[in-house]
């Protein structure tokens, strides 16, 4: 139903003095045939027929298309907001404006309040982000102050142990060399005391020496003036001197000293033989100083230009939290009750560290000890390591006359290692055992030059193995090591017997005319 | 020199600059209060292409920010011959909602001469978008431009630009 006409007059006058309705005609050129209206609110006001209303009104671009067209809130001047409306009447075109500015002042103020809060919303949370990072960085720099000022505690106390420490180190063998220089200019002292007197202040001075040139080694890594003497050197010449050096030094603590070397390892290479033979003397020195049963191993070996250094022992071996402190300067291990200014084993490392080289560590409690040295060498010449090269040079009267093997039988690891380091220095091929069945088998089945065996071993006890073995035709020297007292008939398998604690010198000279003479 | 008239849209979301950019290409002018556009803005300026022999008479509709359009946004885009996008570089998002316009622009019109706007150079120390970013984009547009309007760095070139991509259209199809 419509609506009553006064109704509808109304609502016309008030539409159209809200908007103030604008209308031109225009052609197909855009050029104007008529217009209604006032014009001035929209700013076209004076437009005459034959005005190019794209010029007038260059809104329009786009807009005259043969379709009805209505664009809403155009912003055509400052403060002229129309309502476009477009309606094409054959090829001509009515073109509406209605006013809009009131309306869009409104929708204006409602969608700045809208935006506003949006972008507020987009700062905050740029800010809550920037915020998270900067609490970020904080605990990060934090974390790193920590660490930092542990490291400064830890360097400050470690300062402090080595004053303590040097201390104690340097009034040592200062006062050996004070007391016992009184001692040898006392007119009362006896010739042989004063010698002992000159023996222990050398031995205090090369002690003072060793400590002054760890001192100055580490010092000078610090300053960054070591420099390396790289140069060919025979690699066989620096393991023999450490074999000879270290494997007396083993076994003045009853522990044994064996060198191996793989077949591959060159004769001659190119480093710096001087700081190479230091990092191993620290290496095999820590080693037999650390261990008190068993023995020292040094095994070396060569694979894609890295040679390999390891020093193992059966030592006391070091925890994860020890392995970290030993490479620090000043600081032990936590269970170490040695000496020393705990330089050794960090200027090895730096000086391994400067060849190009690193040191690995691989222990725990009780298992021993490895700590090999990698070392990137070039080879100089042809020709390979053999073992054989490389053993201690042992002394003319103990060392074998001629090539010969030994079977070794006793259940002491301790004995039969030092045993073994001695007759193994002497040149002797060795078969060993712990067990008396096994020394049977093993003496029928090698056909040893002579047999030494402890008499109390498990299983078949020694008297037990050499009577089977003469039984069963074993003619060659069986020799007995024991505690016991041996009564004739229980000495009879044997060709001689050695009671326990023996001279080493007098039983490698008996072995030594026993397998001459076989 | 031939007179040519051309209308170009500027869209991009809000308070990216488009009005601002606007305003500093027609009167070089700028100002640092944030007054959201309502609908659309219709300025012109003029320009000579003398490369191109022609004097370009550039109809500007600056449209309301939003990023996505529905029918009232399509109408104001009748008849345009190019687009100028702006984000603002400072807030990535406004970058999504640039690619995701241009998208729809191409679905209803297909493509057409465009260039993107990063704005806001001027405020280097809160930049979000990275060179490599940028890089990434220069084969979804004919060209893009670091602006800004509050210094006016580079806005004559890319609304420049742009004229030259449309009358270099206008010649080819002609």
């Amino acid at each position: 139903m419509a609506l009553p006409d006064v109704v509808v007059e109304h609502l016309q006058d008030s539409f159209v003095a809200r908007t103030r309705p604008f209308c031109f005609l225009i052609d197909e050129h855009a050029v104007l045939l008529d217009c209604w209206g006032e014009g001035a609110w929209c700013r076209l006001e004076g437009i005459e027929p034959g005005t190019n209303m794209l010029e007038a009104a260059p809104y329009l671009h786009g807009m005259l298309v043969n379709e009805s067209v209505q664009v809403e809130f155009i912003t055509i001047a400052t403060d002229v907001i129309v309502h476009l409306y477009v309606v094409p009447s054959g090829r001509r075109h009515y073109v509406i404006l209605l006013d809009a500015a009131g309306e869009h002042a409104f929708l204006q103020q409602r969608q700045q309040t809208s935006n506003d809060m949006r972008l507020l919303h987009a700062s905050q949370q740029r800010l809550i982000g920037r915020q998270r990072a900067l609490i970020g960085e904080l605990v990060e720099a934090k974390s790193e102050l920590d660490h930092h000022r542990r490291e400064a505690e830890r360097s400050s106390s470690s300062k402090s142990r080595f004053i303590a420490m040097m201390s104690h180190e340097f009034r040592t063998p200062l006062a050996s060399i004070i007391n016992y220089a009184d001692l040898a200019l006392d007119e009362e002292t006896g010739p042989g005391d004063v010698r002992k007197s000159l023996e222990a202040i050398g031995r205090s001075a090369r002690h003072l020496t060793s400590l002054v040139e760890a001192l100055l080694d580490d010092a000078r890594l610090d300053a960054g003036q070591l420099e390396l003497a790289e140069k060919a050197f025979n690699l066989t010449d620096l393991l023999t001197d450490l074999a000879a050096m270290m494997a007396p030094l083993a076994a003045e603590k009853g522990l044994s000293f064996a060198t191996r070397v793989d077949a591959d390892v060159p004769v001659h290479i190119v480093a710096d033989e001087v700081r190479l033979r230091q990092i191993l003397i620290n290496l095999l020195g820590n080693a037999i100083k650390f261990t008190e049963d068993g023995g020292i191993e040094l095994i070396i070996t060569y694979h894609d230009s890295r040679l390999v250094a390891t020093v193992a022992d059966t030592g006391p071996g070091i925890s994860a939290e020890d392995q970290e402190k030993v490479f620090r300067a000043f600081e032990r291990g936590s269970a170490s009750a040695a000496t020393g200014a705990g330089l050794g084993l960090t200027i090895t490392l730096r000086l391994a560290q400067l060849m190009g080289g690193e040191i690995t560590l691989d222990s725990s409690p009780g298992q021993g000890c490895t700590v090999s040295l990698h070392l990137p060498v070039i080879t100089s010449g042809a020709g390979h390591i053999g073992s054989d090269e490389i053993l201690p040079a042992p002394d003319a009267d103990v060392r074998a006359t001629r090539p010969a093997s030994i079977l070794v039988c006793d259940d002491d690891e301790d004995m039969l290692a030092l045993v073994e380091h001695y007759l193994h220095r002497a040149g002797y091929g060795l078969i060993t055992t712990a067990d008396g069945k096994e020394a049977i088998d093993k003496a029928i089945a090698y056909d040893p030059d002579l047999v030494l065996l402890d008499v109390n071993i498990p299983g078949v006890s020694g008297i037990e193995v050499a009577c089977r073995l003469r039984s069963r035709g074993f003619a060659k020297p069986i020799v007995a090591l024991t505690a016991s007292k041996l009564s004739a008939s229980e000495q009879a398998g044997f060709t001689t017997c050695f009671r326990k604690p023996a001279a080493m010198p007098a039983l490698l000279a008996e072995i030594k005319r026993l397998t001459h003479a076989a | 020199m031939t007179l040519v008239t051309s209308k170009i849209c500027i869209v991009g979301d809000f308070a990216v600059g488009k009005t601002s950019v606007v305003e500093r290409f027609v009167n070089n002018h700028f100002s640092d209060r944030y007054l959201t556009t309502v609908g659309v803005k219709v300025d012109t300026k003029e320009i000579e292409l003398p490369r191109h022999s022609v004097s370009q008479k550039l109809v500007i509709w600056d449209v309301a920010g939003s990023d996505r359009f529905g029918p009232v946004e399509f109408a104001y885009l009748r008849g345009s011959a190019g687009h100028i996008f702006v984000a603002d570089g400072t807030r990535s998002l406004s970058l999504d909602a640039a690619l995701a316009l241009r998208d729809q622009i191409i679905e209803r019109y297909g493509s057409q001469p465009s260039v993107l706007l990063l704005n806001k150079r001027d405020l280097a120390n809160a930049w979000e978008i990275n060179d490599a970013r940028i890089d990434s984009l220069l084969d979804r547009f004919d060209a893009v431009f670091r602006t800004s309007a509050k210094t006016g760095d580079d806005v004559e070139e890319a609304l420049t630009r742009l004229s030259e991509l449309i009358i270099e259209r206008e010649l080819e199809s002609s």
